[in-house]
């Protein structure tokens, strides 16, 4: 079962959404905990399996955590200051070894089913040159949403470690905040103090949820089944034989990609958001109009958010705090200029970060290479800014001003276009190849006698998406300027809120690309 | 607080700390400022900065990151 599917809709949300409104105030968390699994179930059998083992590992040691520094708490209050600093450190000796525990139990399924080959691959290179054993590749059916709950439950684990909160006492909820159904397999991934409360309020039924999360559903089914599943068909024929096409209809495919990944992903979590809304929960957001983002930085800022807060949060603030950096960044205090002593542990710590990211994103050097692409983007402009002061001051160029804004964006939305040509090919290689191909044999006939509608988009596809982007531009600028349109309509009046909840259903049902002729295409990110 | 204000100036020359309130909010101190303030602090005041730590509110100003030391000392 998807999300994007009469199953879900009709079979799924059509039950499980009429038990909630029913369920008495202080039961329906309990509907919610058993729609979340038996979604898992339905989904994945050995899903289900794994969220128990993750689950059990993040309920016991948060426990123990908190118990540890409760004892802490009473214990200190008799003690002199180094008393309680002996005990402190006693005390987070033993916290570090559970929260450790709690994080390879959680990681351990994740690592074993989506890194094995990886790991292997890489022995099997090494012990090659030296000539020696080859290790059989095995590779193991990943089961959905792994990648996302595993961060989900090793950030209630550590936050538990940190005190922010107390652990969660009731095992059904906890499972219930690990597994929430409309976000297992694609995020958005929640933190407990914010979803929690949420979860286990117990919300009746309001014009304002159902309204706002209808809108949500429909908004997102427009950008997935009218902009990029037709976008799909030209990408997949493409990027599979870019050398048989001339540098239009390639450079027109990176396009046509960009717009697929972000409608593909952003598209599912405003359906999955505006599931969750109609239950008067709200999920984090995910997206903040990526593509006017003035510099590589700001668009991971805005794009996938909760994966970046969650690195943020818990791995690079933990690494740049880490006895290393730490040390790093005094002797670079000594040693280095004032920019580079800070340039230089923010920059060890951020390699860390962008291995990771990439490495979340698949277990190959491909993904590898296009976390670190971000990195030595990042680090390159980083390094280079005093120089572009200096130059701004003397040629007397407004950096903020209109002019280098824009230009500011669109040098964004290249390096994020040859980033997204890297995560769609097949290596690192094929990228190059494929960036190259944008340059050659470029040939504006591709467009004037129609070859490039005939690669599986057609022009009623491409008149279908322009359309579909030019009102994401719309809705994009109003809200980058602060008015929420879709917020608007769901809240709006009737004779607002009807006829445009009517035109968006309308455009799903005629435009989208489902039915006879069009094959079901899968949701990129629940593929990691 | 008179050497707080000195490690201040030191990483971040140029920077009024005794009147400044939103330090991170306006992006006086960015996060690799940030790193090079706490190693500094941790160094000089015997604590230890954690993650949870590292909240605006608590270096938004010379005197929310002076409240914050006390704190840790405790």
């Amino acid at each position: 079962m998807t999300y994007i599917s009469y199953l879900y809709f009709f079979g799924f949300v059509a039950v499980v959404y009429p038990l909630y409104l029913v369920c008495p105030k202080k039961q329906k968390w309990m509907v919610l905990f058993a729609g979340s699994c038996l979604f898992s179930i339905i989904l994945d059998g050995f899903l289900a399996v794994c969220l128990l083992v993750t689950s059990l590992a993040a309920f016991f040691c948060g426990k123990l955590l908190t118990k540890l520094q409760e004892g802490f708490n009473t214990a200190k209050k008799d003690l002199s200051k180094d008393e309680k600093k002996q005990l402190k450190a006693k005390v987070t000796k033993k916290k570090k070894a559970v929260v450790a525990s709690g994080t390879i139990i959680s990681l351990s399924s994740l690592v074993v089913l989506k890194y094995t080959g990886f790991f292997e691959g890489i022995f099997n290179s090494v012990s090659g040159i030296f000539g020696g054993i080859q290790l059989p590749l095995i590779t193991f059916a990943l089961p959905l949403g792994i990648s996302y709950y595993t961060l989900q439950a090793i950030g209630y684990i550590v936050d538990t470690y940190r005190g922010k909160y107390k652990a969660e006492t009731n095992f059904a909820k906890l499972v219930l905040f690990i597994s929430f159904f409309p976000q297992i397999t694609e995020g958005p991934i929640g933190r407990y103090d914010k979803l929690m409360p949420q979860l286990v309020e117990g919300h009746k039924y309001t014009n304002e949820n159902f309204t706002g999360g209808a809108t949500l559903i429909f908004w997102g089914l427009f950008k997935k089944l009218v902009i990029s599943d037709r976008a799909s068909y030209m990408v997949a024929e493409v990027f599979d034989n870019y050398t048989k096409y001339g540098g239009v209809i390639v450079f027109t495919a990176t396009i046509l990609y960009t717009i697929q990944l972000y409608t593909d992903f952003s598209g599912c979590i405003d359906v999955m958001s505006g599931t969750a809304r109609m239950f008067g929960i709200k999920l984090e957001s995910n997206f903040r109009q990526p593509f006017f983002s003035k510099s590589v930085g700001e668009f991971w800022r805005r794009w996938h958010i909760t994966l970046g807060t969650w690195f943020k949060d818990y791995v690079f603030y933990p690494v740049s705090l880490s006895a290393p950096v730490m040390n790093l960044s005094k002797a670079s205090t000594k040693h280095m200029s004032k920019f580079m002593a800070g340039v230089v542990p923010s920059a060890f710590a951020l390699f860390v970060v962008w291995l990771g990211t990439g490495l979340w994103h698949g277990a190959s050097m491909k993904y590898v290479m296009y976390g670190l692409y971000y990195f030595i983007i990042m680090l390159i402009g980083t390094l280079l800014e005093p120089v572009f002061v200096k130059l701004s001051s003397k040629l007397r160029i407004d950096r903020k001003g209109k002019i280098m804004s824009f230009l500011a964006v669109v040098r964004t939305l290249i390096l994020v276009n040859i980033g997204m040509t890297m995560f769609r090919a097949d290596s690192l290689e094929e990228c190059g190849a494929i960036v190259s191909r944008c340059f050659v044999n470029i040939n504006i006939n591709d467009i004037v006698y129609g070859t490039i509608f005939s690669l599986g988009t057609d022009k009623h596809d491409f008149l279908a998406i322009l359309i579909g982007v030019l009102i994401m531009l719309i809705v994009a600028v109003m809200k980058e300027k602060g008015t929420d349109v879709l917020s608007g309509v769901a809240n709006g009046k009737i004779y607002i809120k009807w006829p445009v909840m009517m035109g968006l259903i309308i455009a799903v049902f005629v435009f989208g690309a489902y039915g006879p002729g069009y094959g079901f295409v899968e949701n990129i990110y629940a593929q990691f | 607080m008179e050497e707080l204000l000195e490690i201040l100036s030191q990483v971040k020359p140029g920077v009024d700390f005794e009147k400044e309130t939103e330090l991170v909010d306006s992006g006086i101190l960015d996060s690799m400022a940030i790193i090079q303030l706490v190693a500094r602090l941790s160094d000089e005041y015997d604590i230890e900065i954690t993650p949870i730590d590292l909240v605006p509110e608590n270096f938004n100003s010379a005197q929310a990151i002076y409240e914050l030391i006390k704190r840790l000392d405790d």
